[in-house]
């Protein structure tokens, strides 16, 4: 949609809702406080998901008819984002072994001069707090943090886009089983996947140990073994919903297998992925600039 | 004494549930601005710098102090994608701008902050997101 026709239905969706009395403004926004438009996409081009507002996402809906929409329950297709997800989504975790309670220590890191925690050993430019230097967030932490994703169904596998660093991985659906000793350890694991019912089934193994699951509060991060496999259960619910669960089975860290609540993301219509690298030159900049003089007072 | 509605009451933990978890799932940690309630600056200066990158965009302008002297501040927002649907773009502020701007100052007293609201000498507001402070944790 042009830009001029984006803004005369965002502001005419406005004044229908404040005319209504409307309600069902997204949490965090005040509901009596008037929608800025966001800035457009040139012609043919789509927002990001993360670039809409509410107004865009729910003039979206209506428009590709996302309620009662057909669909079919095993094609997983489509840009998703939002969803109560964030690294709260790592919450309650089981009892640490001993190895793993020596890991996480290990992440704990330095306090500013506040007093307040910094996560200082997050290598993955990602966590509060934290320098940056890019190392991959990995899977499943990128489910902690949402820019948008995408799945893509091919006839012999799934690959998953996210737009936060700009990444993908492959779940293999052609029946090829889990290696018993991949020959490298990878920061997405490696995947396959297989439908049971409705649900798509995804186990994993073979992961990077430097990764970690979550940043964890009120410092450091949940870490996993090379030995941690992952069972995900996606479902889509209809078409403007996909569920999943991830159960993190790592006995070297965990007393038990830690199963995560359920999570569900909407599908956002009208929307593509854009580019969000993690650069390290512009993350230097950042540390520099930002990060290092706020957290030490060091001056430039 | 008028007893809330159960549904205002979980709106309200619902509302705070959202924003505790906004806090929590920050990109990097705001801990080294000051947040407390009366500890806002505003300040008048013009922009000399936008820097339009991930992880976050940040405004730079300078303020003319009474002893003459010209401070540069560096105003910290939120990513890209986040401040494109607040209405903003690359585009927005060009160097040369004068600007109002109000902030939270770095607790370290280095003239760093994380912009809440800019406005313009029209009064024209170009930014304001003191209502939804969890986007700058985006």
């Amino acid at each position: 949609m042009r830009y001029g026709m984006r803004v005369f239905v965002v502001t005419l969706a406005t004044v229908v809702a404040s005319a209504a009395g409307a309600s069902s403004q997204a949490p965090g926004r005040t509901p009596d406080r008037p929608v800025v438009p966001s800035v457009g996409s040139p012609a043919g081009w789509a927002q990001c998901p993360r670039c809409q507002n509410e107004s865009d996402r729910s003039e979206a809906r209506a428009r590709f008819k996302v309620e009662g929409h057909a669909f079919n329950p095993r094609d997983l297709t489509g840009v998703y984002y939002g969803g109560e997800g964030g690294n709260r989504l790592f919450a309650d975790p089981p009892p640490f072994t001993a190895a793993g309670k020596e890991r996480f220590q290990a992440t704990l890191g330095e306090k500013n001069a506040a007093g307040e925690y910094l996560h200082t050993k997050d290598t993955s430019g990602q966590g509060g707090g934290a320098q940056v230097n890019c190392d991959p967030r990995g899977w499943p932490r990128l489910a902690a943090g949402n820019y948008g994703f995408e799945f893509v169904m091919l006839p012999d596998r799934v690959l998953q886009f996210f737009e936060q660093t700009h990444t993908w991985r492959t779940i293999w659906t052609d029946g090829r089983k889990l290696p018993d000793n991949p020959p490298e350890q990878r920061w997405m694991g490696w995947n396959v996947g297989r439908w049971e019912g409705n649900t798509f089934i995804v186990e994993s193994s073979g992961y990077d140990d430097r990764s970690w699951l979550s940043q964890a509060q009120p410092d450091g991060g949940w870490p996993h073994s090379d030995q941690m496999r992952v069972v995900e259960r996606w479902r889509r619910l209809n078409y403007g919903t996909v569920e999943f669960q991830i159960t993190i089975i790592d006995p070297e860290i965990y007393t038990k297998p830690w199963a995560l609540r359920p999570v569900q993301v909407p599908l956002v219509p009208g929307t593509e992925i854009w580019e969000y690298f993690c650069v390290p030159s512009d993350f230097n900049s950042f540390n520099n600039d930002i990060y290092l003089p706020v957290a030490t007072g060091e001056k430039k | 004494m008028r007893i809330p509605r159960p549904s205002a009451v979980a709106f309200a933990v619902l509302a705070l549930v959202f924003l505790v978890g906004a806090l929590t799932s920050a990109h990097h940690s705001r801990a080294g601005y000051d947040s407390a309630p009366g500890k806002l600056v505003t300040n008048n200066g013009v922009v000399s710098n936008v820097i339009w990158r991930n992880p976050h965009v940040f405004v730079v302008w300078d303020v003319k102090e009474t002893s003459g002297n010209v401070v540069k501040w560096t105003g910290e927002l939120s990513s890209p994608s986040t401040m494109l649907s607040e209405g903003m773009s690359r585009d927005t502020f060009k160097a040369g701008d004068p600007i109002t701007a109000t902030f939270m100052p770095a607790k370290a007293g280095t003239p760093h902050a994380l912009l809440i609201k800019v406005v313009r000498p029209d009064g024209k507001v170009v930014i304001d997101l003191s209502e939804r402070r969890n986007l700058l944790e985006q």
